[in-house]
């Protein structure tokens, strides 16, 4: 799949854009950290809240956070894409770049799940109360999934190809 | 001193192991992620953001936002390490150190008009405007020790 994405990339006229403008990728890897900043800054609140920790807060009141998660993730998809079709050879053999990838996919898993069978019951749940197993599950995987994420990613450029 | 530094076998071992370099980075970005993160949603909370959300969630959260910045503290300094006297002529790594003394700085600051308006029953929507201004200058210091720590690998 990268491959045929990188195939598609290779000498198009953004991937030469991208390739000519000297300042455009330390921009776009200051935006793609601030894009992780507000995408795990939100993610911290909102998952150990869902876990059953920081219960000085009502469990649906870190939804407000939520906006400021997807915009971090919108960012990042949006830089994370540009870099790659800036250097489509070297991202898409990349083992650090694929297993990021596999689990970005993982962690949009996780979220629809909580999206489906969390975010809906929220309401009803007792303040002081510990939270429901499934809601713990799912917020320590997204917690434990990004922290990933961030690893595998600071790693593309020291692993080798795949 | 900074070529002493250099010298010392666990710099040496920074700059020359194939994995400490990276391994090094990776914890660095992860607690980035943790105090630049928990720190700019105090400070969107500060500016009106979130209503809904009680401010006093971020008293709770000091202490992971201190462990992140242990974290950075001991493997940005081993970092450092490996490339002292370069770094030490370096403008945007010393911009970076200024704007972090000064981001937690306001960190401690703010934890303690926290800690005082909560205790005297004050409600979090009601923000003087010290605060707010204190918010802002967290807010704006985080973002350019992100950028300044980008720019590192930039600019000689």
């Amino acid at each position: 799949m990268w491959n045929l994405l990188a195939s598609l990339a290779d000498g198009s006229s953004l991937n030469q854009w991208i390739q000519e403008t000297y300042w455009l990728w330390p921009v776009m890897e200051i935006i793609h950290f601030i894009g992780l900043v507000l995408l795990l800054g939100g993610l911290i609140v909102v998952d150990l809240r869902m876990a059953g920790h920081l219960r000085v807060i009502k469990p649906n009141a870190t939804h407000q956070l939520l906006p400021f998660v997807i915009a971090g993730f919108v960012l990042n998809l949006i830089t994370g894409s540009l870099f790659f079709v800036g250097d489509p050879g070297r991202y898409s053999i990349n083992i650090g770049f694929q297993i990021k990838m596999a689990l970005v996919g993982l962690a949009g898993l996780n979220a629809l799940l909580y999206h489906w069978k969390v975010s809906p019951i929220m309401s009803n749940w007792d303040h002081n109360a510990d939270s429901p197993l499934l809601a713990k599950c799912i917020a320590y995987t997204s917690l434990t999934v990004w922290t990933g994420v961030l690893l595998t990613g600071r790693l593309i450029p020291y692993v080798g190809t795949g | 001193m900074l070529t002493t530094l250099e010298n010392t076998s666990i710099a040496l071992w920074v700059g020359e192991s194939l994995w400490a370099y990276p391994s090094l980075l990776a914890c660095h970005i992860v607690g980035l992620a943790i105090v630049a993160g928990i720190f700019s949603m105090r400070d969107l909370k500060l500016l009106g953001l979130f209503p809904a959300l009680d401010i006093a969630v971020f008293r709770h959260l000091l202490r992971l936002a201190l462990l992140g910045f242990a974290i950075n503290a001991i493997s940005g300094f081993l970092l450092f390490s490996s490339q002292a006297s370069y770094l030490a002529t370096s403008i945007p790594f010393l911009s970076k150190l200024v704007c972090i003394a000064v981001g937690m700085s306001t960190a401690l600051v703010l934890q303690s008009r926290l800690s005082f308006q909560l205790v005297s029953g004050l409600e979090s929507t009601s923000v003087d405007r010290a605060t707010q201004l204190l918010a802002a200058l967290s807010l704006s210091v985080w973002v350019s020790a992100i950028i300044a720590g980008r720019l590192i690998a930039y600019i000689f």
